[in-house]
């Protein structure tokens, strides 16, 4: 963090390559508010001329408790993950749980299965347990992407902390779950807010699952919610762009305030020599 | 030195345990260790029921769809003929089937290749901070958290031959209409240009934290030593963050592979199969006509997960074999 | 614990804003139908339907809980997005948790009565004498009816009077090919683009190709007939000429709908449910019944949905669902109907002519829906998926170039046949 050599030109062409990669992302504001008539003009206006508000009247009137639903999955599918993944990477990286080498070659397999084989399979197995349209079974849906890539992380991560720490915990009398809590846990900041931040888009933007189990909730995500906008025959895409403006933006801030702290725990945590 | 590889070894790749330390204790009691591992079972216990639920039975069903021949009337009763291979010898054969493995190796391979570089590149742009740095890394991650409809339909509004903007800033410099989404040999490039740009985060963050990994203090000494950048790049960066990018490549290999969304907003995989890859290919077979197909589905989804295994044997053959370097 | 560090305190303000939205929604809702788990779960009855547009609360959705009140029960009614509610129904068969009633697109209904979750209407003890047999054709599979169509719509002609004014076309001589062509011609000269339709690779294309396809005399069983090679060739000719855009490739009926209303088309093809729009358009608009190669109006293939009946274990349940379907299907409710979904035409000779007497300028559309066809009628039923999709991709060949029409229709009929062998 004391590199201030040269910060402007780097800031500059920060802001630029930041700027094309998000071109797209203002396209889509630039679309939610252009007007039926010119969504198809040729050639396009690069900034909508004649702007229109109707798509963000229909969101604002609409999607409100939408965008809450799929904020509540996204925490929901994180809280998950890290339950299941934590203790599971602690397990393999630190407790040397016998038949990881398998295990880790199974969790690389799980997540190669086609995510539409994945709803169908959960599809007949929720009419079962009666998980359908519920929350709780959408968020244990949406973890099925996270979890993997979470242990992966964790496992990697953990691995790296030197045995000379928990050893020394050992010797003087903590437990194994002592260890975890005390010592593995407050080191893996950094793992836990990259899954956490995985775990979180990949729930926000998931649609699939939304779409084959919980089509009847009475919280539906935003995702479907954009199905809104999309009849039989027709789709009002103004609406969709405004969903997508209005959900991407407390997603943003999260994004934001998640980075700072992502790689910043790395020197300042303990695992320097 | 020794430390800072070892170190940097164990961090960056997934189930090896790290170097021993120098002070292997095999006097360790067998009650300990034994206890041990019952702890390490309960700690696993949530992940493996987790694992056996949700994926193993998915995965058997999708099994069982591709050896039966399920038409739909078969779906819905349950009554299935069993024919064992026949789905597959039918799938391998069909007229579809070199031009879906052609298109998925050029989306899958192109896409990868220029997602890592261009993560790289911006990873090494953003390793040391500067003003925004942080704000800015933040917000590449933007495209990750729309949702797929909403980007892939964005990019093929940008890219529509008539009206699309990138025509129109094409045309300000002179060059004709290229009409990437309806040209038979263009629309699998445009697919896979939009999936680039999706696949950019993730690889953003994952090399980001790799390169946070390697000290500082390799670069500064490597300065000292007169090394350039461009060398401090090829002889330090890229050596000591191959398990971060092997790892990366592979789970983006895997990703890439089941990629649907993007391709079937923008083109649904037209025209006429020109942008048709292996997964779109399963999934127009089972929800893009009138007439699922289920069993053909399953078996091309089954010959995804094929592939995928193929190369994740390969990551772990070349795993094992970096263990065995000192 | 030390102080709670920032993300957590983030994450916590996050959680509480969320959980306020969701309550907020729940507060704000009022009677939705989705409330129906009264007791005794056996007054309350599930109903699927296509139309997500329309929410809890809308005249759609007040028709059908009304509809259930009538029938002494409480209607849990669903919205799926029409191109997953097909195999949505075929995974619920399976599981046997089939709603009582299910409202699809027509040319679906073979294919669910093909695997026998679907009741009939003889089995309801509901009579269909009354309904337009062309329509009722559609479900209609071995010689039962498995559904009732709730009201019809269909393509036709819609045109730019502006541009057409300007370039000295006079619509009421399109009566023909020919005729079509010379029109697209003078627009051409007058320097606008002639038309636009959607050729998309999904079923939509399929859908906006028949009525030229069956225009031209051509016949679903034969793909690579002359008439039809004529009529792909008239599509790709129109490409190749510039009459219309190489993005009616990739267009959805919607798509091409939103390319009209920038007012540089001259023509547009598409379907009754966009009258409205085209009244507010930002230029005065009219419509012409799609002309057939040699003169008259072309077959055009129906759309709209059929009310169906899955099975269901409790058979006591079919009186209410008799009833409920009723409801629905009477002259009023056919109306009512017609209007809800910017005019769906009713599939009664008695609903469409009180619409008429409600909106007499909808004459066209009537005439049109009476001329249509049904996609799976002629028998095809399960067959014509199978058909469309080959007829589609033979459409996408041609118009990108990659194959002649004649070639692109050959290999579409290989296939077919060897698909529906």
């Amino acid at each position: 963090m004391t590199t201030t050599r040269r910060p402007w030109w780097k800031t500059g062409l920060g802001l630029l390559f930041t700027a094309l990669m998000l071109f797209p992302v203002y396209w889509m504001l630039n679309v939610s508010l252009t007007q039926t008539g010119d969504l198809r003009r040729d050639p396009p206006h690069v900034f909508p001329v004649a702007p229109t508000f109707e798509g963000y009247e229909a969101v604002f009137r609409q999607q409100l408790p939408n965008l809450g639903t799929s904020l509540l999955l996204g925490l929901g599918c994180v809280a998950l993950t890290l339950l299941i993944a934590a203790p599971a990477g602690y397990a393999i990286a630190l407790l040397r749980l016998r038949g990881r080498g398998p295990l880790n070659f199974l969790l690389l397999v799980a997540q190669m299965i086609p995510g539409v084989v994945m709803a169908m399979g959960f599809y007949a197995i929720y009419v079962r347990l009666d998980l359908l349209n519920t929350l709780g079974g959408l968020i244990v849906a949406d973890s099925t992407v996270a979890v993997p890539f979470a242990v992966l992380l964790f496992t990697a991560f953990m691995s790296g902390i030197p045995r000379e720490m928990t050893e020394a915990a050992r010797i003087d009398g903590a437990g194994v779950w002592r260890v975890f809590r005390s010592i593995v846990l407050p080191m893996s900041r950094n793992p836990i807010l990259t899954v956490s931040l995985f775990a979180f888009l990949w729930a926000w933007s998931d649609f699939i699952f939304a779409s084959t189990l919980n089509r009847n909730g009475d919280l539906i995500p935003i995702t479907l919610g954009i199905y809104h906008y999309i009849g039989n025959n027709t789709t009002q895409w103004n609406a969709i762009m405004a969903t997508a403006v209005v959900a991407s933006i407390p997603a943003a801030v999260l994004l934001v305030v998640a980075q700072r702290y992502v790689a910043a725990g790395v020197t300042a945590g303990a695992v320097k020599d | 030195m020794t430390t800072i590889s070892t170190r940097l070894g164990s961090a960056g790749s997934p189930g090896r345990d790290g170097s021993t330390p120098p002070e292997v204790r095999r006097t360790a009691p067998l009650r300990r260790v034994r206890s041990t591992q019952w702890a390490a079972l309960a700690f696993a216990l949530p992940l493996l029921a987790y694992l056996l639920v949700f994926y193993a039975f998915p995965l058997y069903r999708n099994i069982d769809l591709s050896v039966h021949d399920y038409n739909v009337r078969a779906f819905v009763q349950g009554n299935a003929e069993f024919v064992g291979l026949d789905v597959f010898r039918d799938v391998l054969t069909s007229a579809t089937f070199p031009t879906a493995v052609r298109n998925t190796l050029i989306f899958v391979l192109v896409s990868l290749v220029f997602q890592y570089a261009t993560g790289l590149a911006l990873a090494v742009f953003f390793r040391t901070s500067f003003r925004l740095s942080a704000v800015l890394r933040g917000m590449f991650l933007v495209p990750w958290l729309l949702p797929l409809i909403v980007s892939a339909s964005t990019w093929s509004w940008m890219l529509n031959g008539d009206n699309g903007i990138v025509n129109s800033a094409l045309q300000a410099f002179g060059i004709g209409q290229i009409n990437w989404l309806t040209d038979p040999s263009l629309a699998i490039w445009s697919v896979t240009i939009a999936n680039i740009w999706l696949g950019i985060p993730f690889n953003l963050v994952i090399l980001y934290s790799g390169l946070q990994n390697i000290p500082g203090d390799v670069y500064e000494a490597a300065s000292l030593d007169g090394a350039n950048a461009w060398q401090q790049f090829w002889r330090i960066t890229f050596p000591l963050l191959r398990p971060v990018s092997a790892i990366t490549l592979l789970l983006g290999f895997v990703y890439t592979l089941k990629v649907v969304d993007v391709i079937w907003v923008m083109t649904t995989g037209g025209p006429a199969n020109a942008s048709t890859t292996l997964a779109v290919w399963s999934y127009r077979e089972a929800f893009g006509t009138g007439q699922p197909d289920f069993s053909p589905a399953a078996a091309v989804g089954n010959i995804l997960i094929l592939v995928a295994l193929a190369i994740g044997l390969v990551y772990v053959q070349l795993q094992r074999r970096q263990e065995k370097q000192p | 614990m030390k102080r709670i560090p920032m993300p957590v305190r983030v994450l916590g303000l996050v959680g509480a804003a969320s959980v306020a939205l969701t309550a907020c929604s729940s507060g704000s809702d009022g009677s939705d139908g989705s409330d129906g788990a009264s007791a005794g779960g056996d007054t309350t009855f599930t109903w699927w339907d296509p139309y997500p547009q329309h929410e809890d609360g809308s005249d759609w959705d007040k028709r059908v809980q009304a509809c259930g009140e009538e029938a002494g029960v409480t209607i849990e009614r669903t919205a799926y997005d029409t191109t997953a509610l097909t195999n949505q129904a075929l995974l619920s068969a399976q599981e046997g948790t089939s709603p009582d009633i299910i409202l699809i697109d027509n040319p679906a209904v073979s294919t669910l009565a093909d695997t026998g979750m679907l009741t009939t209407m003889d089995e309801l003890g509901f009579d269909t004498s009354a309904f337009d047999e062309n329509l009722l054709d559609a479900g209609v599979v071995d010689g039962d009816t498995y559904g009732i169509p709730i009201g019809a719509n269909t393509l036709a002609l819609y045109y730019n009077k502006a541009i057409l004014d300007a370039a000295g076309v006079d619509p009421a001589t399109i009566t023909d090919w020919a005729t079509l062509d010379d029109a697209l011609a003078k627009v051409a000269a007058a320097g606008r683009t002639g038309i636009t339709f959607a050729g998309i690779n999904t079923e939509e294309g399929s859908f906006q190709f028949l009525p030229w396809f069956w225009g031209a005399g051509a016949d679903l069983r034969q793909l690579d007939s002359p008439e039809a090679v004529q009529a792909l060739q008239l599509w790709t000719d129109w490409l190749d000429k510039g009459y219309a855009q190489q993005s009616a490739i990739t267009n959805s009926q919607n798509t091409t709908w939103e390319e009209f209303l920038t007012g540089d088309f001259a023509f547009a093809e598409n379907g009754t449910w966009q009258v409205n729009s085209a009244a507010e358009a930002g230029f005065e608009t009219g419509y012409i019944q799609l002309p057939a190669m040699d003169g008259g109006g072309a077959p055009a293939p129906t759309g709209g949905e059929f009310i169906v009946a899955p099975v269901q274990e409790d058979t006591d349940r079919y009186e209410t669902t008799s009833q409920i379907i009723e409801c629905m299907t009477t002259t009023d409710g056919l109306v009512q109907t017609a209007e809800t979904f910017a005019y769906y035409i009713p599939s009664t000779a008695e609903g469409q002519e009180a619409l008429l007497a409600e909106h007499p300028e909808l004459d066209t559309w009537v005439g049109a829906v009476q001329d249509a066809k049904g996609r799976t009628s002629d028998d095809l039923g399960t067959d014509y998926p199978l058909i469309s999709e080959q007829l589609w991709t033979a459409v996408q060949k041609a118009l990108s170039g990659a194959a002649t029409p004649q070639d692109a229709l050959t290999e579409a009929q290989t296939a077919a046949e060897s698909a529906t062998s």
